[in-house]
């Protein structure tokens, strides 16, 4: 009987604007910036892992993470909030696979997590979520890298950035951005866009990179993929970081 | 996606149980579902598993499949043989990978066969034997190899060398004649082979090639159709028609491509 | 009876080069009581793919829509035909879905990838997967189907000696089965087209 009370606290205002929506935009711009490139043979998606003090253990944050061996996805905004669609990602990516034993095309998955996002501004007792959300992906029409946002509306992009910093991001990777880019140099673009506005000193722990495409992998059946995501360790990223300073 | 309309958000669907029953009521008999008859074999030797199947599937009396797969991806270092009815050996597998790859996500750790064991335990416990699957699960993870059978009600055995199936007698003759602790690498292979052989000449439900699954410390092998001792004869003549023998009552094609004769009409201008 | 035996049906597939071949014979019947001469049993689901159910007419017809349903949301929802493996899975997982109380139908994939290689499956009531590569059969006349298909079939068949061989498969295995025949259809699949035919056979 309670839920005849709890209706949604989403409701359009005059102007036909959906305030807790724009809030929530807001929560991801509050969050540490996170972008995304679309190589020409593979994705990278990377963020900045900031935390509150020095004394966090920072190898026990996890901000990139696969969903299925051909899909990642990276966040900016509320982590806790993030944590709820990746599951939910996750779940649906071994649901299709249990019905039609192969993984989900990328814009599949996306339509699904976005609909989540979608459901959570339009049903009662529930906030919309605090987060943005990269996606990159490889199927068989190639990369695919898509952004999903608290309304639940996604975009593919060849190259963007979401979070704090994102405005500067997106003007850089405007700049910088090319089709032909293969994707070693999409790494050190992703790296160097991070370092526009990055507070304190870049390094293997304050910063996570994803990457799709290239190296050889092995899907839910055990059967070999062309490509799988993968996510750089501490020591592949710090390989990167000299090869940039 | 998917989920929403192909398959109901967990558990089996009962919606024609009532139906059948009174199809049955009437006399009609409900068909036999494709077997694995089978013989399953696994033991540990000095650096890990080895797990063996033969290769036949049958309904009642005859052979459906001369070779399938009963060696099971779990995790990338676990594997699994399942006997019983073939469809939930395959499908019950396929879930726990599934639980096992969502178990490995969240926690970002190597899957461990003691957990892949209890999972299984659990649902075919849950399922009171009505789910026929009698598995050999083997794999080797943190804590080194391990070797257990799994029982249709749910039972397990945690053993060095085990074999299930029909042909389970014929191949345990074979183990208890040949197995012996720190067993080389090659040896077991052989020793594997020649207990799936022992049920694929000896049990009625076993047959075809010997499929084989080495495990070891962060390297797996697996050897489909290692053994093929059941080659068949190479036709001497063959039984080719005439064309035009069939007599065709009525004919139409569907074509999937356009046909042009010659050039397009130009139409540009 | 087994209630498999209540409307009697004979489906067979085969792989020849580039192709594939799937048939059916035409016959509904209620036990020995012959209905219909002409009661379809292979349905097309994309351009390249086809499935034949063998097994109780009532769920012929309730999987024929539940299939085509599918397989139309699939490309709706995905923009993408769906492959004939692809399709087998969902198949198959539907079929299972119903574990305790199943359909009684085995179904018969047949068609060419996107690649056009040729692929084909049986499957039981239940959902498990026969992946073969020479042939499958289903249905009342699935015995006799094997003995035919296991002697005439051969590897690389051209279109035009596939549909011979598939066709002498099937209506000599019908011919020793009471409970089919009565007409056949045999469809040839290859990169450019379908082929269906009908065939003459013994109407009794």
């Amino acid at each position: 009987m309670t839920d005849r009370y709890s209706f949604s606290l989403t409701t359009f205002s005059p102007s036909g604007k959906l305030g807790q929506i724009e809030h929530a935009l807001q929560a991801v711009s509050n969050g540490v910036t996170s972008v995304g490139i679309k190589a020409a043979n593979g994705i990278v998606i990377a963020t900045e892992k900031k935390t509150v003090s020095t004394l966090v253990d920072s190898s026990s944050l996890e901000k990139v993470s696969t969903i299925c061996p051909s899909i990642g996805m990276v966040y900016s905004g509320m982590g806790p909030d993030s944590r709820v669609l990746i599951n939910k990602g996750r779940k649906s990516a071994l649901a299709y696979r249990s019905v039609y034993k192969e993984d989900p095309p990328v814009a599949i998955l996306v339509k699904e997590v976005a609909g989540v996002m979608q459901e959570f501004t339009q049903s009662g007792g529930v906030r919309p979520f605090g987060v943005s959300l990269l996606i990159a992906g490889y199927d068989q029409k190639g990369p695919a890298l898509y952004q999903v946002d608290p309304s639940g509306s996604y975009f593919a992009w060849k190259a963007t950035a979401i979070g704090k910093n994102m405005i500067n991001a997106n003007s850089f990777l405007e700049k910088r951005f090319n089709e032909e880019m293969e994707l070693e140099d999409a790494v050190h673009t992703a790296i160097l866009t991070l370092k526009e506005g990055f507070e304190g000193q870049i390094t293997e722990d304050t910063i996570e990179i994803g990457i799709i495409g290239g190296s050889a992998a092995v899907s839910a059946t055990g059967e070999p993929l062309p490509f799988a995501f993968k996510k750089l360790t501490p020591a592949e990223v710090k390989d990167y970081l000299a090869n940039i300073a | 996606m998917a989920a929403r309309i192909d398959l109901p958000a967990g558990g089996f669907s009962f919606d024609l149980a009532k139906r059948n029953a009174a199809l049955e009521a009437q006399g009609a008999t409900a068909p036999k579902a494709t077997k694995t008859g089978t013989t399953i074999v696994g033991l540990v030797f000095k650096d890990g598993i080895v797990l063996g199947a033969d290769t036949r599937a049958t309904e009642g009396p005859i052979v459906a499949d001369k070779n399938c797969e009963k060696i099971h991806y779990i995790a990338p270092n676990i594997y699994c043989c399942g006997a019983g009815t073939a469809a939930d050996t395959e499908f019950t597998t396929h879930m726990i990978s599934s639980k096992m790859d969502l178990h490995r996500l969240t926690t970002g750790r190597d899957s461990r066969v003691v957990t892949a064991m209890t999972l299984l335990k659990q649902y075919l416990f849950r399922y009171q034997g009505h789910i026929s699957a009698a598995l050999v699960l083997g794999g080797f993870d943190v804590t080194g190899p391990h070797l257990y059978t799994i029982y249709p009600h749910g039972s397990t055995d945690k053993l060095p060398y085990v074999t299930m199936g029909s042909g389970s007698l014929a191949a345990m003759s074979v183990f208890e004649a040949g197995w012996s602790r720190d067993m080389e690498r090659q040896a077991a292979i052989d020793l594997v082979k020649d207990a799936i052989e022992a049920g694929i000449f000896n049990d009625l439900g076993s047959g075809s090639n010997v499929d084989v699954c080495v495990i070891e410390k962060n390297h797996v092998d697996y050897l489909r159709n290692y053994a093929r001792p059941n080659e068949r004869a190479q036709k001497e003549q063959q039984y080719r028609f005439a064309p035009g023998t069939t007599a065709v009552l009525k004919a139409s094609v569907r074509n999937l491509v356009d046909v042009v004769e010659g050039d397009a009409m130009d139409i540009t201008s | 009876m087994s209630i498999m035996e209540y409307n009697g049906a004979a489906v067979v597939a085969m792989v020849g080069k580039n192709c594939v071949a799937i048939g059916a014979d035409k016959r509904l019947g209620q036990q020995s009581l012959t209905v219909s001469t002409d009661f379809p049993k292979i349905f097309t689901m994309t351009d390249k793919t086809m499935i034949g159910l063998a097994g109780l007419a009532t769920d012929v017809l309730t999987l024929r829509d539940q299939f085509r349903l599918k397989t139309k949301l699939y490309q709706l929802e995905e923009n993408r035909v769906i492959e004939p493996q692809t399709f087998a899975n969902m198949v198959s997982s539907t079929l299972y879905s119903k574990r305790f109380g199943p359909y009684f139908i085995e179904p018969v994939v047949a068609g060419l990838d996107k690649h056009d290689k040729p692929f084909i499956c049986s499957m039981d009531t239940i959902g498990c997967i026969n992946f073969a590569k020479d042939f499958v059969v289903a249905g009342t006349a699935g015995g006799n189907l094997y003995g035919m298909c296991e002697s005439l079939w051969e590897p690389d068949l051209e279109p035009e000696d596939l549909f011979e061989t598939v066709s002498q498969a099937l209506l000599n295995a019908v011919d020793r089965n009471c409970l089919s025949g009565w007409g056949a259809v045999v469809h040839i699949i290859t990169p450019d087209k379908v082929v269906t035919r009908s065939l003459k056979a013994r109407m009794d």
